[in-house]
C-alpha cells in the first residue's frame, strides 16, 4: 500500500509542474501590458515601472517562472496588490471559513443522497423513482445562484426565519481559536454565538449539499440498478438468497465503491465550486476572496486561490484513489502484481 | 429509436420543454418590446398584462430580456461545446494518432488542465483574457477540451491498430487524410453523444460566468448577468433577478433530460435493468 501511494504521489509530479505553468502564465494572457491594465487608466509612469518591478515582468520569462517557483516552495504567493498584505496568509485566514461549510455540506449530501438513490434503484421504474430521478436532476440543473436567490428570499425575506449573508452576526464576533465559527463558540463557552454561527451555515450549506446530493443520488441510482444485472447477483439468487441480502450485501457494497469516487471529486469540486455560493451569501471563504480579487483585477490573489484549489482538488483526487484502493480488494490485487 | 420516446416519458418532457423553450426564443422576440428600451416612470413593475414578467429597474420589459437573452444563451451553448469540441477531438486525435513521447507529453497536459476544478479554470482564464462574452466562451470551451480530448484519443488508439489503417497506410494515404476520413469518421460517434451531454454544463458555466461579471457586458441580455444585476432589487422585485435564473434552470434542464436517458440508451446494461 506505502509503495503505491508513493508511486501515485510520484505520478502527481509531473502534472503538478504543468499545473504551475498554467498559474504562472495567466498573468502573461491579460492583454497589452499587464502593469498598465492593472493600475487603470490614471496610473502614472513611476507607479507603472514599481508595478512592473513587483510582477518581475522587467526579468526573462524564464527567470520569472524560477522565481515564482522558489517562492511556492518558501509558501509565497505573492502580494495582494490591494491590500499589500501576503497571499499565502490572506488565504490561510479565509481557509476555515470555506472548509467549514464544504465539509458540511458534504455530511448533509450523503445522509440525503445516498438513501435516496438506494430506495430509488429497490423502487426502480415506480412513481417514487420517477419522483427522485426528476427532483434530482433539477437538482443538477440549478444554477447555484439561483437556489440561493429562492432560499434568501422565501427564509431570510418572507419568512425571516434564517440570516441571508454572512458568517455571523456583527455582535458576535468572538475571538478565534479554531477560525471554526461554531467550535470556536462552543470553546468560549458562548452557546448563542455558536447557534447563531450555526443558522448562519444552514442557507449556504444547503445550495452546496443540493447539487452534491442530486449527484449522489443519481450516480447511485444507476450503478446499484447496473450491478443488479451482474453475473454475481444472479449467482446469489440462484443459492436461495433472500432478495433482501442480495440488494444490501451484494449489490449495495458493490454500488457503493465507485460512489466514494464521486462523492469524492465532487467534494474537491465543490471546493472550488463555492466561488458562487459564497459570493451570494457573502460567506467569507476563499471562493468569496477569490470573487472580490476579480472584480479588483488582483492578478496574485487570483493565481494564488486558483493554485490552492487546483491543490486540494489534487489531493482529494489522490486521497479517493488510495481509499478505493483500501476498499477494494481487486485492485490492491492488482497493485501487488 | 422509436422505442426510445415510449420508454423515457423523462426524455419526452424534455425534448417538450426544449421545444417550447426554442419556439418561444426564436419567436417571442417579434412580438416584444425591445429589450434595452428604457421607460424609467415605469420601474421596477410587478407582473401585469402589458408586460408578462414586470419590468426592471430601467423599466425595460422583464420577459423581452429573457427571450433576447434566451438567444443569446442558446447561441453561447451550442458555440461553447463546439469549440471545444473541435479543440479537444483535434488534440486528442493527433495525440492518439501519434502514439509514444508525442502522446504521452499531449496527455500530461490535459491530465493538467483536468487537475482544475472546471468552474475555477474557466474564471481565471476569463478574468486574465478580460470580462466580454467572447473571452468567457474561449474559457469554458478551453476547459471543457480536456474531456473531449480524452475520448478522442482513446477512439483514435483503438481505431489506429484496426487493419483498414494498415491498409490506407500500405496504399500511400496521406496523414491529414488518414485523420480525418479515417481516424475520425470512424470515432466520431461516441464524441457527438458526448457533446450533446455537455451542452447544459457549457450552459450553467457561462451563465455563472456572466453572474460573476466575467461574461456579457450591459445593456446586452444575457440570462447570468441578468440575474447579477437584479440582486439588488430582490427584496422589491424579485421577478426581475428570478425570471432569468428560472430560465437558465429550464434550459438546462431540458438538456439534461434528453442526455441523461440518451446515456441510458446507450447503455445496454442500464437498459435491460
Amino acid at each position: 500500500m506505502g509503495g503505491y501511494a508513493l508511486r501515485r504521489l510520484a505520478a502527481l509530479l509531473p502534472v503538478l509542474f504543468l499545473v504551475l505553468v498554467i498559474i504562472f502564465h495567466l498573468t502573461r494572457f491579460i492583454p497589452g501590458d499587464p502593469a498598465v491594465t492593472l493600475l487603470g487608466p490614471g496610473a502614472t509612469d513611476v507607479q507603472i515601472a514599481a508595478l512592473r518591478a513587483q510582477l518581475r515582468l522587467d526579468e526573462p520569462m524564464g527567470m520569472q517562472f524560477l522565481s515564482y517557483l522558489g517562492g511556492l516552495l518558501r509558501g509565497d504567493l505573492g502580494v495582494s496588490l490591494k491590500t499589500g498584505a501576503p497571499v499565502a496568509r490572506e488565504i490561510l485566514l479565509r481557509l476555515p471559513a470555506t472548509i467549514e461549510l464544504s465539509v458540511l455540506a458534504l455530511l448533509v449530501a450523503i445522509v440525503v443522497g445516498l438513501p435516496l438513490g438506494v430506495v430509488s434503484a429497490i423502487r426502480a421504474n415506480t412513481a417514487f423513482d420517477h419522483a427522485v430521478r426528476l427532483v434530482s436532476l433539477l437538482g443538477v440543473s440549478m444554477p447555484a445562484f439561483l437556489l440561493a436567490l429562492v432560499l434568501q428570499l422565501v427564509f431570510g425575506i418572507a419568512l425571516g426565519w434564517l440570516p441571508i449573508s454572512g458568517r455571523t452576526s456583527p455582535f458576535f464576533l468572538d475571538d478565534p481559536v479554531t477560525g471554526f465559527a461554531v467550535i470556536d463558540g462552543l470553546i468560549n463557552g458562548d452557546a448563542e454565538a455558536a447557534w447563531d454561527a450555526f443558522l448562519h451555515l444552514l442557507l449556504p450549506t444547503t445550495v452546496l449539499a443540493a447539487f452534491l446530493a442530486a449527484t449522489l443520488g443519481r450516480f447511485v441510482r444507476n450503478t446499484m440498478l447496473e450491478t443488479m444485472g451482474e453475473d454475481y447477483i444472479r449467482t446469489a439468487r440462484a443459492k436461495g438468497l433472500p432478495e433482501r441480502a442480495v440488494f444490501f450485501v451484494h449489490a449495495l457494497r458493490n454500488s457503493l465503491l465507485p460512489a466514494v469516487t464521486v462523492v469524492g471529486l465532487k467534494f474537491a469540486e465543490m471546493l472550488g465550486g463555492a466561488i458562487l455560493t459564497e459570493t451570494v451569501f457573502a460567506w467569507p471563504g476563499i471562493g468569496r476572496f477569490m470573487f472580490d480579487a476579480i472584480r479588483n483585477r488582483d492578478y496574485p490573489v487570483i493565481q494564488g486561490a486558483t493554485l490552492v484549489f487546483a491543490l486540494m482538488f489534487m489531493l482529494v483526487s489522490l486521497a479517493v484513489d488510495l481509499i478505493q484502493a483500501l476498499l477494494d480488494p481487486r485492485i490492491r490485487k492488482r497493485m501487488a502484481s | 429509436m422509436s422505442g426510445f420516446w415510449a420508454r423515457n416519458r423523462l426524455a419526452l418532457m424534455g425534448a417538450g420543454l426544449l421545444g417550447a423553450i426554442l419556439l418561444a426564443v426564436l419567436a417571442g422576440p417579434f412580438f416584444t418590446t425591445s429589450p434595452i428600451a428604457i421607460d424609467i416612470a415605469n420601474k421596477l413593475a410587478p407582473p401585469s398584462a402589458a408586460h408578462w414578467l414586470g419590468t426592471d429597474f430601467f423599466g425595460r420589459d422583464v420577459l423581452a430580456r429573457v427571450l433576447h437573452g434566451g438567444r443569446a444563451t442558446l447561441a453561447i451553448g451550442i458555440g461553447v461545446v463546439a469549440l471545444a469540441f473541435v479543440l479537444g477531438v483535434a488534440f486528442g486525435t493527433v495525440a492518439g494518432f501519434a502514439g509514444g513521447a508525442t502522446d504521452m507529453v499531449m496527455m500530461r497536459l490535459v491530465d493538467a488542465m483536468l487537475a482544475f476544478p472546471g468552474l475555477v479554470l474557466a474564471i481565471a482564464l476569463a478574468a486574465a483574457f478580460g470580462p466580454s462574452l467572447e473571452n468567457a466562451m474561449l474559457a469554458v470551451a478551453i476547459t471543457l477540451a480536456p474531456q473531449f480530448a480524452r475520448v478522442a484519443r482513446s477512439q483514435a488508439l483503438a481505431i489506429s491498430v484496426k487493419p483498414y489503417m494498415e491498409a490506407a497506410m500500405a496504399i500511400g494515404v496521406g496523414t491529414p487524410r488518414l485523420l480525418l476520413r479515417y481516424v475520425l469518421r470512424n470515432g466520431i460517434g461516441p464524441l457527438l453523444v458526448q457533446a450533446s451531454l455537455a451542452l447544459g454544463g457549457a450552459i450553467l458555466q457561462t451563465a455563472s460566468l456572466g453572474f460573476l461579471g466575467l461574461g456579457a457586458q450591459p445593456p446586452a441580455a444575457e440570462w447570468g448577468a441578468d440575474v447579477a444585476g437584479n440582486l439588488a432589487y430582490l427584496r422589491d422585485a424579485p421577478w426581475v433577478a428570478l425570471a432569468p435564473g428560472i430560465a437558465i434552470l429550464l434550459v438546462v434542464l431540458s438538456f439534461n433530460l434528453i442526455g441523461d436517458a440518451l446515456a441510458d440508451w446507450f447503455n445496454p446494461r442500464r437498459r435491460a435493468a
